[in-house]
């Protein structure tokens, strides 16, 4: 993996002048099978060790979700639209729901909004959990592999007593949610996320403030505020820029009007923010499933909603654990739609990889491009 | 070999050579039974039994349980399954979830590449009949169609429960096997 500083006779590196462009750099092809790839390719241009050009291959998950939820009504579509970000199953799910709703103009009961919004926090913990003990793999720190899971359980098992499935919930429907919340909830729901939030402080011990993190992740893979806008990127990675955006706050939806919570972002753009912005949010959610299960109001959960997408068009979109997620949708006034266009946080997130990577030493690729939380299976749909 | 010769050649040294051949090949044939018998086998497969190492490919989203398998409360290492990085010293493939027309052909060149004995675990319905997908255009409705699979675990996803259970019946068959499979 050197360059090669004499003219090369029979270089496989190419050309056989050192002078011309490309003679001194070599191509690499990370992955699909590669413990730093996940379920996509990285092509890479090295110079020396620095990365000079990275391009993302994806598609190796395209599974043509877009024309499947054409030929499905839009009940059994709920577990194919869920599939692509499993581990954040329940706000793509809330996309979906809310472009119907917004056709049918059905509004669901109030109890069934907090709900949902109890249901998508949870989410949110458990993809950054999910995401930060991959981040961990990444770096080669085994603990902050086996911590983050381990606490994610803490959550499924929450998940699991509310919907019946430890992650793909399909919980919520048109209308509202499909069940109420199961005896003895809240007082485990409030238990759990106190101690999960004494957890984040260790982990601050053991991760955040350890050298082998911070030297890794400080300085590295910077994404400025003008280039993230410009790329279009969302969600973690564009607050991680220090831009303040967050569809929770700026179109809220759900009950999260009625709820109070902090937009978090770090200024400097580079994987250090972007991890910490995660950490933040995994805090904010923390509070908010107590601040939801304190304001949840009483009453009925579900309000009937027929399996029909009236003649029209909306446009819906929600905050997502890996930013926004939206769904253009158009109905015929059958039970399935005409057409739906699914978009989600990391697809669009994907344009950030290349400006990331730029400029990277390659042992630091892994942290740097994963720290911007792209999951190939939401991108490629 | 010798069948598919079209005719026996005169020369001595190639007379000898080839009786050589037919005394070598009886020899590994001696090695290998004596190898198989019931105390030598045994120690080879509970060697194999408990060091699955899986290789890293991820196909689609199941590898989110197959990650929690891997992590605390499930840790699949009790089992000696540590997923690893390198394919040639890796002995199994989960195929976690749906195959597509992309990935499947990588799928076949890692399995080729890598060393005997491999097992295949197809975890979850997509890898076993396309499941959910299973009308889609751009997908392989199983892996059975270019891969021998071992074990199947249903489920959508599995839990880490019914992954667990698969390579609990991975290690059995592992246990009755031969030492020298056939492929």
């Amino acid at each position: 993996m050197t360059t090669t500083d004499k003219p090369a006779q029979e270089s496989t590196l190419g050309s056989p002048s050192p002078d011309e462009p490309g003679a001194q750099t070599l191509t690499l092809s990370v992955g699909p099978q590669h413990s730093g790839s996940g379920h996509m390719r990285l092509i890479v241009e090295l110079d020396g060790d620095i990365i000079i050009n990275a391009e993302p291959d994806p598609g190796y998950v395209h599974r043509g979700i877009e024309k499947i939820i054409e030929l499905r009504n839009i009940i059994r579509s709920i577990p194919v639209i869920e599939r692509p970000s499993i581990i954040d199953a329940s706000n793509l799910n809330h996309a979906w729901v809310k472009a119907i709703e917004e056709l049918q103009g059905v509004e669901p009961p109030a109890r069934g909004q907090y709900l949902r919004c109890l249901l998508n926090e949870m989410n949110r913990i458990m993809s950054h959990l999910y995401w930060l003990s991959i981040y961990g793999v990444f770096l080669g720190h085994t603990t902050m592999f086996m911590w983050p899971l381990g606490d994610r359980e803490l959550f499924i098992d929450l998940a699991e007593s509310l919907t019946g499935a430890r992650i793909t919930y399909s919980y919520l429907v048109p209308g509202g949610v499909r069940r109420d919340l199961p005896q003895g909830f809240a007082e485990e729901a409030i238990k759990r996320t106190e101690y999960f939030e004494k957890r984040l402080d260790e982990y601050e011990n053991i991760f955040f403030k350890n050298p082998l993190f911070t030297s890794r992740a400080k300085g590295v893979g910077v994404l400025s505020r003008q280039r993230a806008i410009e790329l279009g990127a969302t969600g973690p990675t564009l607050r991680g820029s220090g831009v303040e955006a967050d569809l929770r706050k700026d179109e809220p939806y759900a009950a999260y009007g009625e709820l109070d919570f902090k937009v978090h972002t770090r200024p400097d753009g580079d994987s250090y923010s972007r991890v910490m912005v995660h950490v933040d949010e995994m805090r904010e959610s923390s509070q908010l499933i107590r601040q939801i299960l304190e304001k949840m109001p009483s009453g009925p959960v579900r309000r009937k909603a027929p399996i029909v997408v009236p003649r029209g068009e909306a446009y819906s979109r929600v905050e997502s654990a890996r930013g926004e997620c939206s769904f253009y949708m158009i109905g015929e006034g059958g039970d399935k739609p005409y057409r739906a266009r699914y978009i989600t946080g990391s697809y669009r997130n994907m344009a950030a990889i290349s400006a990331v990577l730029q400029g990277v030493r390659l042992a630091d690729m892994p942290t740097s491009w994963w720290s911007i939380d792209y999951w190939p299976v939401e991108a490629d749909r | 070999m010798s069948a598919q010769k079209p005719a026996q050649s005169d020369d001595p040294i190639e007379l000898l050579a080839d009786s050589m051949n037919v005394w070598v090949g009886k020899l590994s044939d001696i090695v290998h039974k004596v190898i198989d018998t019931e105390p030598i086998r045994n120690v080879i497969n509970w060697a194999r039994m408990y060091s699955l190492w899986p290789v890293n490919i991820t196909t689609a989203c199941c590898s989110a349980e197959f990650g929690a398998a891997s992590g605390a409360r499930h840790d699949l290492e009790r089992f000696g399954v540590l997923p690893y990085g390198s394919l040639r010293q890796s002995d199994l493939i989960v195929i976690e979830g749906t195959i597509t027309k992309k990935m499947a052909k990588r799928l076949r060149m890692i399995y080729d590449q890598m060393a005997i004995p491999r097992y295949v675990i197809a975890m979850g319905d997509c890898a076993i009949s396309g499941g959910l997908f299973h009308d889609s255009y751009s997908i392989v409705n199983g892996a059975h169609e270019f891969l021998p699979v071992d074990v199947f675990v249903p489920g959508c996803p599995p839990r880490p429960e019914a992954l667990e259970h698969g390579i609990i019946m991975l290690q059995e068959k592992i246990r009755n096997s031969k030492v020298y499979p056939q492929s």
